[in-house]
């Protein structure tokens, strides 16, 4: 019996986690007024790790990524609380949110809003807890073997 | 000021998130946490002396208007009960290190521990029932969290029970909420409030009542549905034990107080008939429970059931007085609860062994712990002038007013019963014949053990002792609750 | 002209409500298949062919809708299906679904 080999996994990996990747960054722009936003943008980059995770083995991709994701769990809730805070020095409501139009040099005029900030942390968050808890029961298998 | 009304939310939160950077340094986390709870418990408190002078602080999150924004009301009811988790929760945190070991505080102890009173704190201070269910589930995550802490095999098999039990009942939960949505348009409290009273067909919010007793009940162990409570709140840490039950069920509790009064009240003949018998059937199944076990953590377990029947009992009543004695004695239940889950803790780790028939004696060698034991099982049972006494005169009173002897005869025997089963606990374990103390080195921690316990329970002793400067308080609380349209001017504003 | 315009309209949403009972039916069929399934692998391409379906769903429910907005979600129940196909393949293989260490 021959040896079984990954060899069609690894090679449209490469490609299709870029696509992955980019779609969620759409997703996570898209987030601000159509369907969209940092919890599913967060799931689709988690899905592209998962998959890379797949392909290449725990070890190599901890080379590769070299994060632990449970921390990036606090890092995410903080920017989103921070965001909250924030609009306590204005003096505004708790979780008050605004907006303005800024010229950048690529993409024109483009809206920009404190909301944004808010979904990154969710952003992070999600991606940090989802990885954790495949990490997690993936390991245990790999430990018992 | 509004923002108010979020900082007994934001400050645990922001401490849980900062306490879970840096979790492996126990002994930084150990003394931040305690910091934090207490500058919390402060902070908590000043808002609430700014509630009771100047009324509710009403917080539209993100400048959202009333009924269209997610609203936080810290109205004086929420504000007490807030308040005497804050108690608790600083109580806990001086316990904590004395009772976990290294590897669980390491484990993010503490990051649950603050998630789960923001969660808490959440409930009771949020105006929007979908916000209500968003709490709830942030403090079941902690809960899990916790439940799951140092991972002993029965820990495991009793975590996978409430957590089943806990998704359920939340599934039930948004479903119910859907059904209310769907009928009268709108999740938030005030405006149900409003709308129910147009409604046209009264019978399928009588029935939205019911699924929402029902998913309330679940959490706070009424009568049919206490079944999954006694055994996973005691197979965790005391600590967590202590948390889950001086908090959790009194979620539940204040979740059918807040509904009931304010929203579900058009048919109370039907609704509040059922409360009265669930509450008699649940204060006695409760009593039983305590009496059939000779495991020390499953009768203080036990003994939780038959104070949610107070509490539903006084809801059931519904007049002015009853609603004041059941806000008594959630306040008091909190604090006592809490107290006695640490106790037995202590009382289990200085014998060695949970099971009552083993221990004796035990009061020569640590006196201060068994006499504060016996302080707690008099507060418990009701005995005067603590303040397990006042909470149930009032209840009584509210009875006898309205003709329901029934419940109050109920109530009489199952106090008398809850007194029996802590004494029970006294007598064998800490009266008796001088016995060798088993672990004499153990001496010394118990005493740090106990005087976090001690401060509940001069809090609780407080509250009976002082209970002519908290009635008005507490009076006030009743009647606003009687007349929910306080609460509905105050929110929309009109 | 108008006339004819009329049909095609109702032509389109006769066949999309035909197809969405189709396809619907043939979900509940392979959910039979999924539970039941003498093996694993049979379980796994049952799965697989229910996402399909339910991509093929929502695409005939954007069309009966007249929108855009599922075109997401589709692209989104497509990748969570590859990637799930993936895991399920790799595990009937090899056991594992992540290595630990690979060659």
């Amino acid at each position: 019996m021959t040896r079984t080999n990954d060899i069609i996994l690894r090679t449209t990996t490469t490609l299709i986690a870029f696509i992955l990747l980019g779609f969620s960054i759409y997703l996570f722009f898209a987030g601000h007024n159509k369907p969209g936003g940092g919890f599913i943008g967060g799931l689709m980059t988690s899905a592209a790790f998962v998959l890379m995770y797949m392909a290449y083995g725990f070890r190599s991709l901890q080379k590769i990524l070299p994060i632990n994701f449970r921390f990036v769990i606090p890092v995410g809730l903080i920017i989103a609380v921070a965001t909250g805070i924030g609009s306590f020095i204005f003096g505004e409501p708790f979780l008050s949110q605004t907006f303005a139009y800024f010229q950048l040099p690529v993409l024109g005029k483009t809206e920009l809003a404190t909301a944004l900030l808010f979904d990154l942390g969710v952003y992070l968050t999600v991606i940090g807890v989802t990885m954790t808890i495949i990490l997690t029961i993936a390991n245990d298998r790999g430990e018992e073997r | 000021m509004s923002n108010l009304a979020a900082l007994p939310i934001i400050l645990p939160l922001l401490a849980g998130i900062v306490v879970a950077f840096i979790h492996k340094k126990t002994k930084i986390v150990r003394i931040l946490s305690q910091v934090i709870s207490v500058v919390n418990l402060i902070a908590v408190a000043w808002v609430f002396l700014q509630v009771q002078q100047n009324g509710s602080i009403i917080l539209e999150t993100g400048g959202w208007a009333a009924p269209y924004g997610i609203i936080l009301v810290g109205d004086l009811l929420s504000m007490t009960l807030v308040l005497t988790t804050n108690i608790i929760a600083v109580a806990c945190v001086f316990f904590a290190p004395q009772s976990l070991s290294k590897h669980q505080e390491e484990y993010y102890f503490y990051s649950f521990f603050f998630l789960l009173v923001a969660g808490v704190s959440g409930a009771f201070l949020t105006g929007d029932l979908f916000n209500l269910f968003v709490f709830f589930e942030v403090l079941l995550m902690a809960s899990y969290g916790l439940i799951v802490l140092g991972n002993g095999k029965v820990q495991l098999r009793e975590s996978i029970k409430y957590v089943l039990i806990n998704l359920f009942s939340s599934m039930l939960f948004v479903t119910t909420i859907a059904f209310l949505y769907s009928v009268v348009g709108t999740v938030n409290m005030a405006q149900i409030a409003v709308r129910v009273q147009e409604v046209e067909q009264q019978g399928i919010l009588t029935t939205i009542g019911i699924l929402f007793f029902f998913v309330f009940a679940t959490k706070a162990a009424v009568f049919p549905l206490y079944y999954w409570l006694p055994r996973p709140y005691i197979s965790p840490n005391p600590v967590v034990s202590a948390l889950f039950g001086a908090l959790l069920t009194k979620v539940g509790i204040y979740s059918i107080l807040r509904t009931f009064t304010l929203m579900f009240n058009q048919d109370v003949q039907l609704t509040h008939t059922l409360f009265i018998y669930l509450a008699a059937l649940t204060m006695l199944f409760g009593v039983i429970g305590a009496l059939s076990t000779h495991n020390v953590k499953l009768i203080i377990a036990y003994n939780i059931i038959p104070a949610v029947g107070f509490m539903l009992m006084g809801i059931g009543i519904f007049s002015e007085v009853s609603i004041s004695g059941t806000i008594y004695y959630l306040v008091h239940d909190m604090i006592i609860k809490g107290a006695l889950f640490l106790l037995v803790g202590a009382l289990v780790y200085v014998a060695g062994t949970s099971d009552l028939r083993k221990m004796g004696g035990l009061i020569h060698h640590h006196p201060v712990l068994g006499w504060m034991f016996f302080m707690a099982s008099l507060v418990l049972a009701g005995i005067p002038p603590f303040s397990g006494f006042i909470g149930k005169l009032l209840l009584l009173r509210g009875g006898l007013a309205q003709d329901e002897l029934m419940i109050v005869i109920v109530a009489l025997i199952s106090s008398l019963l809850i007194l029996f089963s802590m004494i029970r606990i006294f007598i064998r374990g800490f009266w008796g014949e001088k016995t060798e103390n088993p672990y004499p080195e153990r001496k010394r921690k118990a005493a740090k053990m106990a005087w976090p316990v001690a401060i509940l329970l001069s809090f609780s002793v407080l509250l009976g002792v002082g209970a002519e400067w908290f009635y008005p308080t507490i009076q006030s609380i009743a009647e606003y609750l009687m007349d929910p349209q306080i609460y509905i001017d105050s929110v929309l504003k009109e | 002209m108008e006339q004819i315009l009329d049909v095609t309209q109702s032509l389109i949403e006769y066949t999309t409500l035909i197809c969405i009972t189709g396809v619907a039916a043939s979900v509940i069929i392979l959910l039979y298949r999924a539970i039941k399934g003498p093996t694993n692998p049979d379980r796994a391409v049952a799965l697989d062919i229910i996402g399909i379906n339910l991509m093929a769903l929502a695409g005939l429910i954007a069309i009966l809708l007249v929108t855009t907005k599922f075109n997401d979600v589709i692209l989104l129940i497509g990748i969570l299906l590859f990637i799930g196909t993936v895991a399920l393949a790799k595990f009937l293989e090899k056991g594992v679904i992540i290595e630990r260490d690979m060659d």
